[in-house]
């Protein structure tokens, strides 16, 4: 019989040298290509977009060009919007989305869980969630001022609702996801329902899950207006509709451009955990 | 034979009802039975679709018999446990794992600690040629060294019973050859017995025991014959041996019979 030495180099070498590694540090091209292509389109985008103000293509009422709100924005970080600082208004929505946020992460992941690893409750909430989910909650604006008045409570509602809704549904799915392959896998090296649970479904929908937060919250975000609609006296989206009934596109490009760094900003720092924390997303085995 | 069965099935029938077409309702296996003994390594021979896998999903737990019976050690089988290991078809590798988790998952599943299971780990990872690797991750790794993980992951819990169901198919021929040398080394130094399914005559005659032939569908053991050659065998003398080529042939003989009825009985 042969040793165990002599087994291990029957098996073929020139495989384990193919075997990807670690992923390689790419050359500093191949590396930077999309990002500069992504940069140079922008560059050329904003351009053309402050030659069209400059050379009066447009009337800079309809569109403002950059510089223009850039000085908007300085005026607006000096003296404020309505006696407000920019800054404030920048936090005051940030704020009002990121405790919604919180909260419909924290509630719609273990209810979205339950769902999909229980079919008797996911039988019993179903109807609910997918009424509710496609709803366009501008509808629920009225309702909302009814049951909460038009302080931060109504706001709070309008946000955490829609975002909640699809992490539930996000949530349920994630837990189906898992293939019947790996949960055999599992059960023959001895995983009871508990370590099946929690050491293969949940892992396992863990991509997933980043996905339908990365969604929601862009859903969210977009409510924000909505929210911000509601009688409010400060945040991006009430400058937004209170600039835009003084004519002063200005100030709602600004608003636009804030409320829009700011959705990607929140997207791109989940893209980052997602990586962090998941990084087999997509990944065959 | 003296041994006691480990494994036993007692004209155990198996129907699938087809969700989208009538041509896939029927008998998946029609009264098959067969016995397998303590330490023997047995494989099942069979074209696909003859029901080899689900012989293999019924006493592994997955999957119930409709009729007769699958006992272990004379008890029924209702459920997967770690005393059956099985290697799948495709790795089935957890990818949130590195390669010594994924191996250590058995034990640790069972709560063994570290320094129980740590010695055993490291040096099936060394006898799959993976012990430089015990820190990557699955998707960083080739199909091959793959399978090999999954090899070590199954058999580091010591299960008596290991069923293994087409484990080398989606390997290259080069691979496959030292996967299946490296099988019945393990086996030898461990004795486990193992229910190997695979449709490969070669691979059947190189490692097993016994070979049991199934019939095209439904399913039934066609013919079953012992593999008279001594252990450790070498595919070299293998196919110098004249009883091989006769062996062979006999094999091709019945599993040419079965094609061609699964052929005629196949919808237009």
């Amino acid at each position: 019989m042969r040793s165990e030495a002599e087994l291990a180099l029957l098996l073929p070498q020139q495989e384990a040298a193919t075997g990807k590694g670690p992923r390689e540090p790419a050359a500093p091209w191949r590396r930077w290509k999309y990002p500069l292509i992504s940069g140079t389109t922008v560059t050329l985008f904003v351009l053309v977009w402050q030659l069209s103000g400059s050379l009066n293509w447009v009337d800079p009422l309809l569109l403002p060009p950059p510089s223009e709100i850039l000085r908007t924005a300085l005026e607006l970080l000096a003296s404020g919007y309505r006696q407000t600082p920019l800054w404030e208004h920048f936090l005051t929505s940030t704020a009002r989305a990121l405790v919604a946020f919180v909260v419909a992460i924290v509630s719609g992941v273990p209810l979205g869980l339950g769902m999909g690893l229980s079919p008797t409750l996911g039988a019993a909430l179903n109807p609910f969630v997918q009424f509710l989910r496609p709803l366009p909650k501008i509808a629920l604006i009225p309702l909302v001022i009814v049951w909460f008045g038009i302080g931060e409570g109504a706001k709070f509602f309008l946000i955490f609702i829609s975002s909640f809704l699809s992490i539930v549904v996000g949530a349920a799915a994630a837990v189906l996801g898992v293939s019947q392959a790996r949960r055999r896998a599992a059960q023959t090296l001895g995983a009871n329902r508990r370590q099946l649970f929690l050491y293969v479904v949940l892992p396992n929908a863990l991509p997933e899950l980043f996905t339908s937060v990365r969604l929601s919250i862009g859903i969210g975000w977009t409510s924000l207006i909505a929210a911000e609609m509601v009688a409010a006296s400060s945040g991006l989206g009430w400058m937004v509709i209170n600039a835009g009934s003084y004519l002063r596109t200005d100030v709602v490009l600004l608003g636009i451009v804030l409320l829009g760094l700011t959705g990607y900003f929140f997207d791109w720092s989940l893209v980052h955990l997602q990586r962090r924390f998941a990084p087999w997303a997509g990944m065959d085995s | 034979m003296s041994l006691p069965p480990r494994i036993s099935l007692q004209r155990v029938c198996k129907q699938f009802a087809g969700p989208t077409s009538a041509a896939l309702d029927g008998d998946v296996l029609r009264d098959v039975s067969f016995v397998l003994s303590a330490g023997e390594f047995v494989c099942l021979l069979g074209a696909s679709g003859c029901g080899k896998s689900t012989i293999l999903n019924l006493v592994a737990g997955f999957d119930q018999a409709d009729r007769g019976e699958v006992l272990l050690d004379g008890r029924p089988i209702h459920a997967p446990g770690p005393e059956r290991g099985m290697v799948f078809q495709q790795p089935t590798l957890f990818p949130w794992l590195s390669v010594r988790d994924n191996v250590t998952f058995g034990p640790r599943m069972s709560g063994q600690t570290a320094q129980q299971y740590l010695p055993d780990a490291e040096r099936y990872l060394r006898l799959v040629g993976l012990q430089d690797f015990a820190e990557h991750f699955p998707w960083q790794l080739s199909g091959g060294m793959r399978q090999r993980a999954a090899l070590a992951r199954a058999w580091l819990p010591n299960p008596e019973i290991l069923l293994m169901d087409e484990p080398f198919g989606a390997l290259d021929a080069q691979t496959r050859l030292a996967m299946q040398e490296l099988l019945t080394t393990i086996w030898q130094t461990i004795q486990t017995t193992i229910l190997f399914v695979t449709h490969d005559i070669d691979e059947a005659l190189f490692l097993a025991d016994r070979v049991l032939i199934m019939s095209a569908r439904p399913g039934r053991i066609r013919e079953e014959l012992q593999v008279p050659f001594e252990r450790p065998r070498s595919l070299e003398d293998l196919v110098a041996d004249p009883r091989y080529g006769q062996l062979k042939r006999n094999i091709l003989h019945v599993v040419r019979e079965e094609a061609a009825k699964s052929l005629v009985g196949e919808p237009a």
